[in-house]
């Protein structure tokens, strides 16, 4: 292929400020790892002396942590079972139907990624704070459907529009019913972008920070809220641990999405790492 | 198969009469297909009713409530003035650097990245996209860490005498930028890479071949080419800052507080939901300014070209 050359001098400044633009993105997270396995919080990067200590702290008697953690984990599951429903519905009507306003629907499932959350946080909390619904997990799982159901959707669509569709009419054909070719055909087939969208309603979840910041109340605080509230209040090094235990647990995700992926043997069915809104929102009106 | 006969794609046509419109709406509903798209769409659209669109209109009615419950606008005035339209002026002083910082840092490793071998560039897209998927929270924590007076950053610039160090960091609107930019890049790498992988590089080097220089090249045909994506990547990098929270409330001063926190000290705070009401549905307008400025560029950069293909 004819390439336009480009000129040594060029090429080396290049791949420094690409290095540089690359350490800008991990540093903050390696330091935090690192920091975590310090014995002085505070001290000297990298550490002198090692410990597993803040860890057993977090585990402490009297630690607000597990509550936090296990809030957290109880609500993003809440908020993956609705996002999933919720995705596959939306995702078949839009895929595998003729659909009336089929574009407004679309806009609409896509717009609670670009208005700003806390326009989403203020009216949710108007919402359930009449209904005397602050500090529910439901209320705030409800809350975070929202946010994951726009991501649900996009990678179930891909998955689908992944599908052949004649395999379906095939099965239709020789008698089975709607539900069974769901069963047996469609849902077999869809099974990475399932997983990939379970995790990703998950973690967008269990990382969701202003819609639980306006939804809880002082005895049910999720994580992320418990962390920004040591962060801007109290010092306390055991939130280092914590912090890398939530890196820990975005890094088991996306390693889980790969395995999915791989396990699906195309190994390129797209969308199932959503770029989220970047690519469906400058899509604009995708096209069908 | 009736179906994609019976019932015609939204195209653009010319506006039918109320009666056609039954018509064809009739027609359509007696489809099996759209009913089963219909059934499926239901549950979403209802949610996203009932807990999206529901709670912003009562926003919108509540920013227009006085005290009284009668009709007023003076939330919104409340908002323009004094200390208020100061932090708007800051949420937008704050966008506007942070979005173009991450289009030049953006610009700079999507070019890179888009020139590397395939096996190389997704190893580097992974670095760039692994963090997208961490907690923005966390990262900004990892980001105290590194700039504290006696942070990571500060140390090797003093050990590397460095005139002026250790440098303030943190608590300023450097520390906010810096952070709310290594939130924002993945956003912008990400859009800008897929722009600049569909370029044809043989367009640049027929340009050499014809003996035009490197600055001619980039000005002429790569700019012109990633300049939707450029345009694309900014706009949607400025909405997301308007809205942003965590990073200006954890690493700025007093002199950085966005429209966010501003809200949520009018909520938690002082229960004031009125003027919060109208700071967010200002928000809300700001957002849709830049979504309609997207689609305009868009649209005039489409006719823009179209008259230059045919000319």
């Amino acid at each position: 292929m004819i390439q336009l050359r480009s000129t040594l001098a060029g090429r080396i400044v290049l791949t420094v400020f690409a290095t540089l633009i690359l350490l800008f993105l991990a540093l903050p997270i390696v330091v935090i790892v690192v920091t975590s396995f310090g014995k002085d919080a505070f001290g000297d990067f990298p550490p002198d002396a090692w410990t597993l200590g803040w860890y057993q702290q977090l585990f402490a008697t009297g630690s607000k942590w597990p509550a936090a953690l296990s809030l957290s984990a109880l609500v993003a599951a809440l908020t993956t079972l609705f996002s999933l429903v919720l995705g596959m519905t939306a995702a078949t009507a839009l895929v595998r139907s003729e659909l009336p306003l089929r574009s407004a629907v679309y806009g609409l499932v896509l717009a609670p990624l670009v208005i700003p959350q806390v326009v989403i946080a203020l009216g949710l909390f108007l919402l359930f704070e009449p209904a005397s619904m602050l500090g529910s997990p439901i209320a705030i799982a409800l809350g975070h459907t929202v946010l994951a159901s726009p991501i649900a959707v996009m990678i179930l669509m891909a998955t689908l529009k992944g599908i052949d569709e004649r395999l379906e009419d095939a099965a239709a054909s020789m008698g089975a019913s709607r539900f069974t070719v769901a069963r047996r055909i469609t849902f077999p087939l869809a099974m990475p972008g399932l997983v990939a969208a379970a995790i990703f309603s998950f973690i967008t979840s269990f990382d969701e920070f202003f819609i639980s910041q306006f939804l809880s109340s002082v005895d049910t605080v999720t994580l992320p809220v418990e962390v920004f509230n040591v962060l801007q209040y109290d010092v306390d090094p055991s939130v280092t641990a914590i912090s890398a235990i939530l890196i820990a647990v975005a890094v088991v995700a996306l390693a889980l999405v790969g395995v999915a992926r791989r396990l699906s043997g195309t190994g390129k069915q797209d969308g199932l790492l959503p770029t989220e809104p970047a690519v469906g929102l400058t899509a604009g009106s995708e096209t069908p | 198969m009736a179906g994609s006969v019976l019932a015609p794609k939204p195209a653009p046509a010319a506006a039918p009469t109320p009666a056609r419109r039954a018509r064809r709406l009739a027609r359509g509903l007696s489809d099996r297909r759209t009913r089963f798209g219909l059934l499926n769409a239901t549950p979403v659209v209802v949610y996203l009713l009932i807990l999206f669109v529901y709670p912003i209109f009562s926003t919108l009615l509540l920013s227009l409530k006085g005290e009284d419950g009668a009709f007023t606008l003076h939330w919104y005035a409340d908002a323009f003035r004094g200390a208020n339209l100061e932090i708007l002026l800051t949420t937008l002083r704050i966008s506007a650097e942070t979005s173009l910082l991450s289009l030049v840092i953006g610009f700079l490793l999507a070019s890179a990245v888009s020139r590397l071998k395939p096996l190389l560039a997704g190893l580097v897209m992974l670095v760039v996209v692994v963090p997208h998927f961490i907690s923005a929270l966390v990262r900004t924590y990892g980001w105290i860490i590194l700039l504290g007076e006696h942070g990571v950053i500060n140390n090797v610039l003093t050990d590397l005498h460095v005139p002026g160090a250790p440098f303030s960091l943190l608590y300023n609107e450097l520390g906010v930028v810096i952070g709310t930019t290594s939130v924002m890049l993945p956003y912008t790498v990400l859009l800008l890479y897929a722009v600049m992988r569909g370029i044809d590089r043989r367009l640049l080097a027929a340009a050499a071949g014809m003996g035009a220089g490197r600055v001619t090249i980039f000005r002429r045909i790569y700019l012109p080419l990633v300049a939707p994506g450029l345009v694309n990547a900014g706009v949607l990098c400025f909405i997301l800052c308007l809205g942003y929270y965590l990073t200006p409330a954890l690493m700025g001063g007093p002199k950085q507080t966005m429209v966010a926190s501003l809200i949520d000290e009018q909520v938690m705070k002082q229960n004031q939901w009125n003027g919060a009401s109208a700071l967010g549905i200002i928000l809300l307008l700001l957002t849709f300014a830049g979504l309609l400025l997207l689609r305009l560029l868009k649209s005039a950069g489409d006719a823009y070209r179209k008259r230059g293909a045919t000319s």
